[in-house]
């Protein structure tokens, strides 16, 4: 209890800390001063700029407009990801079409055929499944 | 004959809106010694002190359109110049250079300052600049929060539920923050209060 009056006892004294003598006198000028300056030295852009944030807390828009906004904003979105068009990049694989839930043709599934029976039956029959090589030879084991 | 009654904050406020420059002045006049005091013992420079005060009252200028009485001029005022001494002291880390303002001759004749630096005991003997040097010290220790609470509370004097409007703080808050910073400055100061 002592410890803290005596603390604040001590920091009242710092309110004796004052800058030179005058020094509020001029503070005055000095801003005039610098204000000015500044407005001169300021593009216009940034002044109105200042201007427009200095006022825009000051429009008055109705609470609901905010929920209304979200809400537009929200179905915009699924309007976009909705229209989305499907399948797209198949035509620059080959016969390999894209599947997709949404798909409104059916799919024909070619990677499945052996690569012989595409390539005229000169290599070794191998598979194609997802596009990997698949061998139906045994695999080595040690 | 009587003088006209000075215009209060709100007065100068309208005023300033509506395009009077010099109600805006008034208002500088009227803030700018008790805000010097808030920055300058938050920054314990006065160069520093003296550019802050300068970008807040700008600041101030700027956004007063912006200003649409929920608060007191006086608390819209305090937290721009708490926000930016803050922001300040936090860019400027550790580079700074303290320098003391001068202290006003009404020291000497403080029951406080006399208590503080004689108290009949050799160990408290202490002049005028190093009491201020190791004060300005012990609060540059703190974190900028518990500095700015201190300085608003123990030096300006202002209430709990000032502060923590100012600070958009609870005012439960203020109270821990205002306690723990005692507790170090207590720990800073020990031969000074020990008595």
């Amino acid at each position: 209890m002592d410890e803290d009056a005596n603390l604040s006892k001590l920091l009242h004294l710092k309110r004796y800390e004052q800058p030179p003598p005058g020094y509020f006198d001029d503070f005055l000028r000095e801003f005039q001063r610098r204000q000015r300056a500044e407005v001169l030295r300021r593009p216009a852009w940034a002044v109105f700029w200042d201007r427009i944030a200095s006022i825009a807390p000051t429009f008055r828009v109705p609470q609901f407009a905010y929920a209304a906004i979200l809400i537009l904003a929200a179905g915009a979105s699924t309007l976009i990801v909705t229209q989305q068009p499907t399948g797209t990049g198949g035509k620059a694989d080959g016969p390999r079409t894209s599947l997709s839930l949404t798909a409104s043709k059916p799919v024909t599934i070619t990677d499945t055929l052996p690569v012989a029976a595409r390539t005229g039956g000169s290599l070794p029959s191998h598979y194609v499944l997802q596009s990997r090589p698949v061998s139906n030879e045994q695999p080595l084991s040690f | 004959m009587d003088e006209a009654p000075e215009p209060n904050d709100d007065e100068l406020v309208a005023r300033t809106q509506a395009g009077d420059p010099e109600a805006f002045d008034d208002l500088v006049v009227r803030y700018s010694p008790r805000l010097y005091g808030l920055i300058y013992n938050m920054t314990a420079n006065h160069e520093d002190t003296n550019d802050l005060l300068q970008e807040v009252f700008a600041k101030a200028y700027r956004s007063i359109n912006g200003f649409r009485g929920k608060s007191s001029f006086y608390t819209w005022m305090h937290s721009i110049a708490v926000n930016m001494t803050i922001n300040f002291v936090k860019k400027r880390g550790r580079r700074h250079v303290m320098s003391l303002d001068d202290l006003d001759a009404g020291v000497h004749n403080d029951p406080d300052f006399i208590e503080a630096t004689t108290g009949g005991d050799p160990r408290h003997d202490a002049n005028l600049s190093e009491l201020q040097q190791r004060l300005n010290e012990a609060l540059q220790k703190l974190s900028h929060e518990h500095r700015a609470v201190v300085t608003m509370f123990d030096i300006q004097g202002m209430p709990h539920a000032e502060i923590a409007k100012i600070l958009g703080i609870s005012e439960g808050t203020v109270r821990s923050r205002l306690f723990y910073a005692h507790r170090q400055l207590q720990i800073y100061l020990e031969e000074f209060i020990k008595h």
